[in-house]
């Protein structure tokens, strides 16, 4: 097990140096992806409440730290914050709104909370369009040249892989305190983890909080990654990629859906890209995504909590 | 003011077609249906593709294709997963995807009508309205009314009265619910390809449209009661009302933004809807 | 565990393949490099917009290598789909540069996408990927960019359409026109695409209207997809004498619809991008008869000149339509624009006339002195790579759907027909 990881990070290390510019930005682009899952995972794998809205954390992540860097969008005058800053305002802001929105909706049970954080994106696409000369609409903006994480494609490479490694060994931290003990417990049987003083509303909450926290700052890391934001980080088929690479690697399992992250996204940004394009096929890449989530749901519909369980058994 | 009164009333007629069907296949097989609107969608466009051969007699074939197609995805997509509720969340949500993509690829991005059934104006206490809106709010009465004595008085409608009531008891006195399910979802497509027909015919679709429609079907259903078919259809009047409201008060953007709160707000306050009586 | 393992092992065989396979293709276009040019074409390709950009670059590339191509280079056209999202539109702006080779980039559309595309330019120009991008779409904003960083942004032209601030010129003149035609115009109701590229018009346009003596009642925002305008019609109606919709995401298909299901009293009257496709009278059912517009860039299939008239017949030879889409003659403009720049570099004794950065002196030399002569007139360029707008320059015309004909009513010289009005509308 540590060996595969640390081979593996070992090959991502020098792999700049020996593939083209290209798939070197998509590796960058990659990284935060796999933050994306992971922090989905922790509140759906780990403490099994399954958020449909994980892009409203994103979302609020990105324009934040992308409204900051522009104020005058907001019509309000700020010095110039630096990009770190910001980026950690976005992980905060997202925070702020996984509180809000955990507080309310996690009383819901399953059926109704899927549906009610289902649709939250929506409504946030739709602020984006009414509020268009602040959020610039579907047609989004740009933070402006200059404000990107590196002024080099290496140095955007590197900072985003230290930064996949840090989310990654700060969700290793959760799972495995006694934060994450309890979480496991309330998703084996919420009823019994409540029967032995598990407060389980406040746990699921700071559940919620950390895994809003983590895609908060992966959505603003995307933004300065690739200079521009716009209304495809709140939209459903990011959330449906996400679930994707999560389903695909086995929720709650940490390396599964980090390797399915990997596996999704290169296979949809690299390997479906492709083959549209050498078949000069007149459609999008993501018909195939589509098509590979429906045959995964059809082969294994017993989905998320039982694939768990059987996982650990 | 009357102008809201008329207009609300004929839109709320097409959404009354759109949500009554979703609310029955909630209803009776305890599905929600991602991709009602691809119903919606796919209903216009096969008209519409079929117009040039057969005139206004395309909607005939063009309902029945789509009923056809809600049947095919029940027993392929939606049967087998049919136990976890997220998964039937995740798979109709991914085929409305698909189809949408796919509509893309096929007719591009531009908004398709279908041709008017008929032209003119009738003045209506001071407000002129075309007629072939009027029409649409007869045809919807005409189907609604159909619809509700269909279930009432046929064996399959008794059927499915049945088994929503009780799914256990009708599996014992020998009524084959997977059966009914897949009729329910095909009667429920019908409606929505209907209502997608009527819509183009007046305004337009696109492939983007079904997630618009989406939204309104939902925020119907929902005020109206999961499952409850005749709060569903008071609920499209309310909805059709707002939403005409809105859009002649401030903007039709707004409008849409009014539905999505609606949804949450009442699944957050009241989740049994206005009519639910769960 | 050997779940994992095999998870890993595909995870890195993926990388693998990601890795190896654009090593090869990076080293093929090297070693084609010597007789090939590669021309990228970006634009949303779901719509219409987009497919007439690539069509007719496509047409101007193959009559150009016919004639044996650019300095003896073949042109090689790839294309690039922005779906009309900046994600997607920067991410294949990098694609063509980077990983196809391309050495000038035409097309756009959609400002705000735009604007993403041109910090990915500029960003992608530092790390030593430099590209010529003749561009579309209209905002002034993307031009300010040049002047306010030359050295960043110099890089991109637009020849392809107007600066969104020279569109109310066009409007308020066709206003002008309308009430010298007897009609009783004051008051106007806008509708108009909530983008980026209409904020810029109106700008211009409200204190322009005020100046005319015309007010505006209403100015509303219609989303993309939008399909219902009757409640706008409505209100319209009572408020207004006019419509004037500035639409070019929205496609104003339905909004004629309705305005003729509904025989609103007054005329529509504006900037609507899909009124000047060639089929739009067979789109609405003829239900367009009686829509004025401006045609954007003057891209209205009338033969004004004789490369007007050669491009028309060949685009029909070749893909058995007229142009579907204003973007068309712009576009083909552009091809043979850079072909001419590359030769007048060659012919000043450039090393490499193909260089972007050379390419941008000789670019410039195409002002108002010195136009270069195009489908849709002269084109010639301002000190910040705009669109000079004139009278024998690229400008817009005012048209009307007439029982399925796009008639020109507007300037003068051009006219090709009289106003005419549906019965419904109320005349004074």
């Amino acid at each position: 097990m540590r060996w595969l990881a640390i081979l593996s990070l070992a090959i991502l290390a020098i792999l700049p140096f020996f593939v083209p510019q290209s798939v070197v930005y998509l590796l960058g682009l990659t990284f935060i992806f796999v933050v994306y899952v992971i922090s989905w995972d922790l509140i759906a794998g780990y403490a099994g409440q399954i958020n449909l809205g994980h892009t409203v954390f994103i979302g609020i992540g990105a324009y934040t730290t992308a409204l900051l860097q522009n104020p005058e969008r907001l019509g309000i005058i700020l010095p110039h914050l630096p990009i770190w800053l910001t980026i950690i305002l976005g992980g905060l802001m997202a925070v702020a709104f996984g509180f809000a929105i955990g507080a309310i909706c996690l009383r819901l049970k399953g059926y109704y909370l899927a549906l009610v954080t289902a649709i939250l994106p929506l409504i946030c696409i739709q602020l984006l369009n009414v509020y268009s000369d602040v959020f610039g609409g579907y047609e989004g903006f740009s933070v402006g040249f200059g404000k990107a994480l590196a002024s080099s494609l290496i140095g955007k490479y590197y900072i985003s892989l230290a930064f996949m490694l840090l989310c990654i060994i700060a969700t290793v931290y959760v799972i495995k305190s006694p934060l994450g003990i309890k979480l496991k417990a309330i998703r084996e049987d919420e009823e019994l983890a409540e029967a032995v003083g598990i407060d389980v509303v406040k746990y699921k909450l700071m559940a919620f909080c950390l895994s809003a926290f983590f895609a908060g700052l992966a959505g603003a890391m995307m933004v300065h990654y690739r200079i521009t934001v716009g209304p495809d980080l709140f939209d459903v088929p990011l959330m449906l990629t996400i679930i994707l690479s999560a389903v695909i690697g086995g929720l709650g399992t940490i390396y599964g859906p980090i390797v399915g992250a990997f596996m999704i996204y290169l296979a949809k940004n690299y390997v479906f890209a492709r083959i549209v394009q050498e078949l000069s096929l007149n459609v999008s890449d993501e018909i195939f995504l589509y098509i590979l989530l429906i045959l995964i749901i059809l082969k294994s519909p017993e989905g998320i909590f039982e694939k768990v369980r059987r996982m650990l058994a | 003011m009357l102008e809201i009164l008329i207009y609300g009333i004929i839109i709320g007629s097409i959404w009354a077609l759109v949500s009554s069907g979703f609310s029955l296949v909630f209803g009776v097989a305890r599905i929600l249906n991602f991709a009602h609107g691809t119903f919606f969608v796919l209903g216009a466009y096969c008209a519409i593709l079929l117009y040039p051969y057969l005139g206004f007699f395309s909607i005939v074939p063009a309902v029945i294709l789509i009923g056809a197609f809600g049947w095919l995805v029940y027993r392929g997509l939606i049967s087998p997963v049919k136990g976890y509720e997220v998964m039937v969340i995740l798979i109709t949500l991914a085929l409305a995807l698909l189809v949408e993509e796919i509509l893309l690829a096929i007719f591009k991005d531009i908004s398709k009508s279908f041709p008017s059934l008929v032209s003119g104006l009738v003045t209506i206490a001071g407000v002129p309205v075309p007629t072939n809106r009027l029409l649409i709010l007869g045809i919807a009465v005409v189907v609604i009314v159909c619809l509700d004595i269909f279930i009432r008085r046929t064996k399959v409608g008794k059927f499915i009265m049945a088994t929503s009531q009780d799914m256990e008891a009708s599996m014992l006195v020998g009524i084959d619910v997977e059966w009914v399910y897949s009729i329910t979802m095909a009667i429920s497509a019908m409606l929505a390809s209907l209502a997608g027909i009527l819509y183009a015919q007046i305004y337009a679709v696109n492939p983007a449209t079904a997630f618009r429609v989406l939204i309104y079907a939902f925020a119907i259903v929902i005020l109206g009661g999961l499952g409850s078919v005749r709060g569903s259809i008071v609920a499209s009047f309310i909805i059709g009302f707002i939403q005409v409201a809105i859009s002649m008060l401030f903007e039709p953007r707004w409008a849409e933004i009014a539905a999505l709160a609606t949804i949450i707000f009442i699944l957050i306050v009241r989740p049994k809807g206005l009519f639910g009586v769960e | 565990m050997r779940r994992f393992g095999i998870l890993l092992l595909i995870a890195l065989l993926l990388l693998g393949c990601a890795g190896e396979k654009p090593v090869e293709e990076k080293a093929t276009p090297e070693k084609k490099a010597e007789n090939v040019i590669k021309i990228g074409v970006i634009g949303p390709m779901d719509t219409k917009y987009g497919t007439a950009m690539a069509n007719a670059v496509k047409l101007a590339a193959e009559e150009i290598n016919d004639q044996g191509g650019i300095l003896g280079k073949k042109i090689e056209v790839v294309v690039g789909n922005t779906k009309l999202d900046q994600n997607t539109a920067t991410s294949e702006f990098r694609r063509l540069v980077v990983d196809e080779g391309c050495k000038v980039i035409i097309g756009g559309f959609s400002s705000g996408v735009a604007l993403s595309m041109m910090d990915t330019m500029a960003d992608l120009a530092s790390s030593g990927h430099k590209v010529i991008w003749l561009g579309d779409a209209s905002s002034p904003r993307l031009t300010d960019k040049v002047a306010q960083d030359y050295e960043h942004y110099k890089y991109y032209f637009r020849p392809l359409v107007l600066n969104a601030s020279t569109f109310p010129l066009d409007m308020v003149e066709m206003l002008d026109f309308l009430k010298s035609q007897g009609l009783n115009i004051k008051k106007v109701a806008i509708i108009r695409d909530n983008a980026l590229w209409t904020d810029d018009v109106m700008k211009v346009f409200k204190p322009l209207l005020e100046e005319h003596g015309y007010e505006i009642v209403m100015d509303e925002k219609a989303e993309k997809g939008q399909t219902d305008f009757s409640s706008f019609l409505i209100k319209a109606q009572e408020k207004a004498d006019v419509i004037v919709p500035i639409l070019a995401h929205v496609r104003g298909d339905s909004l004629v619809k309705q305005w003729a299901d509904m025989k609103i009293k007054i005329p529509i009257a504006g900037h609507d991008l899909a009124a000047i496709d060639p089929d739009f009278w067979k789109a609405t059912d003829g239900k367009c008869f009686g829509e004025i517009y401006t045609a954007d860039g003057g891209g209205v299939p009338s033969p004004i000149n004789e490369k007007m008239e050669h491009f028309l017949n060949a685009y029909k030879a070749k893909f058995g339509h007229l142009p579907e889409a204003y973007s068309a003659y712009g576009c083909y403009d552009a091809v043979y624009l850079y072909k001419a720049a590359v030769e007048m570099a060659a012919k000043a004794g450039e090393k490499d006339p193909f260089d972007p950065d050379v390419l941008v002196k000789y670019l410039e030399k195409f002002d108002r002195e010195h136009p270069f002569e195009g489908v849709r007139g002269k084109i010639a360029f301002t000190k910040n790579h705009d669109l000079v707008w004139g009278d024998g320059f690229v400008r817009n015309w005012i048209c009307q759907w007439q029982e399925g004909k796009q008639v020109v009513l507007y300037p003068n010289y051009m006219a090709t027909g009289k106003l005419v009005l549906p019965d419904w509308i109320e005349q004074s």
